[in-house]
């Protein structure tokens, strides 16, 4: 961003007309068109010169993937600012401005837009999508269930909808906080007007939203039946789609990554004057912990998809048992990125949530310092356990052991997390707005998630449980039941600073006692189910898991209605709910400093930190009078808790 | 508080010192006992009443393992219940537009810390002392061991006993005598895997993985494959059956063995 503009100006600046060049004239129609013409180009070309050879279909169908994926980003504009500064003239600053959306209205969530917020919100509606899209394919999932020998759907149609259940889900839930709120809310958090690399952060929404039609377009293409793991060797049998499915994880990793830097970035470049590290919200720690340990798990993820690609379309023998390769070498490269993987997701939200646990608490975070070493432990110890995902291949019986040892330490920092919490609530004012029922909902789900987590890790207990529903009941209770009801509570918590509007409480705390309660029918059924023996990824069952199926598939309905009144929620009160205030939490990190909404660059004056956000009860420190007094309305001070202030001041 | 020059409202006066602890901590301390007697009384009845009856040392080392582990949980998860629960109690302050007065300062406790530190590495230890104990008798070898060579195949599992030729859809096992799994695929990869036997391995192609169980009751069970391998992968199951000696001899000759090669791999080793 040119720092030669006046901010205050930024968005009544009056732009030329050519301001934004080719950006004036993309959107996600000319990208949509972009993305299938270049795809029917790479068809026709790759047809004409592959037709008839052996792995054509496979190379055809890889290479218009491909096309499309470039296409849509060369119609949106992800290419326009490296490909103006190749040809040696870089974006003017109306061109900057023109591109952060100023004087596009709501038109510009349709553009690429490098203003962080616009980008947060983006993300937000695809992770609602994406979520209501994976629980309606759950639905049917648990359709098929209720009965033990169902015809509601085909063994091959039931084997895809759980791989895209799986993928949507796990795709979801990497981006649901670091996309939203990472972007949204972390920038002003630590005092940034943006992203480091504004454009850099646009690109990734773009990436993973032209990574979505390559997943959707594995229903057309024969299905995948290797389920989200795609263990080879199975997965060389599937048809073409496999191939969508490889391009879609190499486009969302793609994406990660680039989201993953520029959060780093931003963090340790963008602070301002006072913000020292141990000041830093905890909730810009867990973001930067989660995206760099993503940095480090999510290439495997992208080279496992590369071997499964070039096996496909060249013939070549990573995993071709029959050729000197191994389904084991796909096992490991998978988990070497899939366990890192679950905390990746798990620590933004619960870092989330311990802002959230702290402002209705009325309370300091307990043991701040704790936290942190508990996150880099975590993270540590993350990527030294993915072969306990393995304990049953056979492929190193002698590593068994020290995999269970790495895998039980990690009881000792989760504990930590536990104290944590519980240390923040303990003798707090506890202030019952609706974002604080889903921290106590979130304290007794984790709890079961991670305890059950322990039998997991003890070698002979997972012999009679690994790949069965106990392992898939497990991962719900700590991905669904922990780490997305954290992001639900971090949703609830930021809306009024997001949409400018309040969350309406009266539905929202109906969405929560439904969600609550339907998600231990739905998910204690499924242990029930895994202590029976039921395997995972089954279209049909013996009869004596009936009644176990049957209450879990009851519990999802009533699962599913919650979520579905809590997006009802949503959707009212983004549209109709009252006017927020600017901190309607009276809490005390910079983003409730701001206005609502959030003007470009967010700041009008910067502030200066003096300590951290969570000085609750605290006696207030002597503060030093406003260095001058601020005209704008807008300004960001520590002013009192009831929002923007005149006056500049320190913040606090 | 706000620390702001404009604000009008004087600031709080300084919340008094406090100890850490209190009476609430004694309430605390019973809910705490009775969620713990709750979850051991859970932990020590569920594992039994829910999983199938074990038919082997594996399987039922798996039941024991959950016992032990929720017992063990039991107090850990039960005191984050009860402080939790009693906070709901004792310390809400209504969901009202404006915020409660704020709670006491209390940023940390490095004694607790410790001591929470310390208390969740023993259990931790207490785990894998138990775990590594049970993998190692698991590991231990039985020279004697009954062969069965595992075979899986979308979507069967095929059974034969070498020295036998002896093949088979049904596993069937002597009681009381060690056996060892050989276990391997013709396609892709597949899950060989009996709850009730306390066994599970993957069976891959171009290799054969190895694992060793021993019946020590009567009964029927069945196998079922654990890893996802293809359209009809839920139909991938077969039955098992644990017999006596005699009865695992007469078997096999009704499968087509000679009478000597059935006494010889019945016997052999018991």
């Amino acid at each position: 961003m040119s720092t030669a503009v006046t901010p205050h100006l930024l968005e009544d600046t009056p732009l030329p007309p050519s301001a934004g060049g080719i950006y004036r004239r993309q959107n996600l129609l000319t990208a949509l068109v972009t993305g299938v013409g270049l795809a029917f180009v790479g068809w026709l070309v790759s047809h004409a010169v592959l037709q008839g050879s052996h792995w054509g279909t496979d190379m055809v169908v890889t290479v218009t993937m491909a096309c499309w994926v470039v296409g849509f980003n060369l119609g949106i504009g992800t290419f326009n600012a490296p490909i103006r500064w190749l040809a040696g003239h870089d974006q003017s600053d109306a061109d900057l401005l023109y591109a952060a959306g100023v004087g596009q209205g709501a038109r510009r969530y349709w553009k690429f837009c490098t203003d962080h917020k616009v980008v947060g919100t983006q993300y937000l509606v695809l992770v609602l999508i994406l979520f209501f899209a994976g629980g309606g394919i759950a639905m049917m999932i648990r359709t098929q269930l209720i009965t033990p020998h169902s015809s509601f759907m085909s063994p091959q149609t039931y084997n895809t909808l759980v791989t895209v259940h799986g993928t949507a889900m796990i795709v979801a839930t990497i981006i649901m906080v670091t996309g939203p709120f990472t972007n949204f809310i972390m920038p002003i958090m630590i005092g940034a007007k943006d992203m480091a690399f504004p454009r850099l952060n646009a690109a990734s929404f773009w990436v993973v939203v032209s990574a979505v039609p390559c997943l959707l377009a594995v229903f057309f293409l024969g299905g995948v039946n290797a389920g989200w793991t795609t263990y080879a060797p199975l997965s060389n049998q599937d048809p073409v789609a496999m191939d969508t499915f490889a391009l879609t994880i190499l486009t969302f990793v793609t994406s990660v990554t680039l989201a993953g830097v520029n959060i780093i970035v931003t963090m340790v470049t963008m602070r301002v004057k006072g913000m020292t590290p141990g000041r830093l919200p905890i909730f810009a720690w867990g973001s930067v912990i989660g995206s760099a340990l993503g940095l480090y798990a999510m290439p495997a993820f992208f080279l496992a998809m590369v071997y499964m690609i070039v096996d496909r379309t060249t013939g070549s023998s990573f995993y071709v048992a029959a050729q000197g390769g191994t389904g084991w070498l796909y096992e490991n490269v998978f988990w070497i990125m899939g366990h890192p993987e679950v905390y990746v997701i798990l620590i933004p939200p619960v870092a989330a949530m311990l802002e959230v646990a702290s402002t209705f608490a009325r309370k300091p975070l307990f043991g701040y310092f704790v936290v942190l070493g508990a996150f880099v432990a975590i993270v540590g110890l993350s990527i030294m356990v993915w072969a306990h995902h393995m304990f049953t291949t056979g492929f190193a019986p002698d590593l068994n052991g020290p995999f269970m040892l790495t895998t039980e330490l990690i009881s000792i920092p989760t504990g930590l997390l536990f104290l944590c919490i519980v240390g923040t609530l303990w003798k707090g004012s506890i202030w019952t707005r609706l974002p604080m029922y889903f921290v106590y909902l979130f304290l007794w789900n984790f709890i079961i998630g991670g305890v059950t987590g322990i039998y997991l890790s003890d070698v002979p207990a997972d012999e009679a449980f690994h790949n069965g529903m106990f392992v898939t009941a497990h991962f719900h209770y700590t991905l669904l039941g922990g780490a997305m009801i954290a992001a639900v509570a971090a949703l609830c918590y930021w809306f009024p600073k997001v949409t400018g509007r309040m969350l309406n409480e009266r539905i929202g705390k109906t969405a929560f006692w439904i969600i609550a309660v339907s998600f231990q029918v739905t998910y204690l059924g499924m242990f029930w189910e895994g202590l029976q023996g039921m395997p995972r990824r089954v279209a049909y069952y013996d009869p004596i898991f009936e009644h176990a199926n049957q209450m879990a598939t009851v519990g999802a309905y009533f699962l599913m209605l919650g979520f579905l009144v809590l997006l009802y929620d949503i959707i009212h009160s983004w549209r109709n709910g009252a006017q927020a205030p600017a901190n309607p939490w009276r809490a005390k990190s910079l983003e409730w400093k701001v206005p609502t909404p959030v003007p470009l660059e967010n700041f009008l004056v910067e502030p200066v930190v003096t300590a951290d956000p969570y000085g609750y009860g605290e006696p207030s420190q002597p503060s030093q009078p406003a260095p001058a007094p601020a005209p704008a309305p807008a300004l960001a001070s520590a002013g009192t808790d009831e929002g923007p202030a005149p006056g500049g001041g320190e913040v606090r | 508080m706000s620390s702001d020059v404009i604000d009008e409202v004087p600031p709080a006066a300084p919340a008094e010192p406090k100890p850490f602890f209190s009476r609430s901590s004694g309430k605390i301390l019973v809910i705490w006992l009775v969620m713990t007697a709750i979850g051991v009384v859970i932990s020590l009845v569920a594992p039994h009443h829910l999983m199938p009856s074990m038919i082997s040392e594996q399987g039922n080392t798996a039941i024991k393992t959950v016992v032990l582990f929720s017992v063990l949980a039991a107090p850990v998860a039960a005191l984050v219940y009860a402080i939790a629960t009693y906070s709901l109690l004792a310390w809400r302050r209504g969901s009202q537009e404006t915020p409660p007065e704020d709670g006491p300062p209390l940023r940390g406790n490095t004694p607790l810390t410790i001591v929470w530190l310390i208390v969740t590495s023993f259990l931790c230890i207490v785990l894998l002392v138990w775990g590594l104990a049970e993998l190692s008798a698991e590991a231990a070898s039985h020279p004697g061991a009954l062969q069965v060579d595992v075979t899986g195949q979308q979507w069967v599992w095929t059974y034969s006993y070498p020295g036998t030729g002896v093949e088979s859809r049904t596993l069937v096992l002597p009681l009381g005598r060690p056996v060892q799994f050989n276990v391997t695929s013709e396609d892709v990869t597949h899950g060989f895997w009996s709850m009730a036997l306390g066994v599970q391995v993957d069976a891959n192609p171009n290799v054969v993985t190895t694992l060793q169980a021993t019946p020590n009751k009567l009964g029927n069970f069945t196998i079922r494959c654990s890893q996802v391998c293809g359209i009809y992968h839920a139909f991938m199951y077969s039955p098992g059956e644990v017999v006596t000696t005699a009865q695992f001899a007469a078997w096999l000759r009704s499968q087509g063995a000679s009478a000597t090669a059935a006494v010889r791999v019945a016997r052999a080793g018991s």
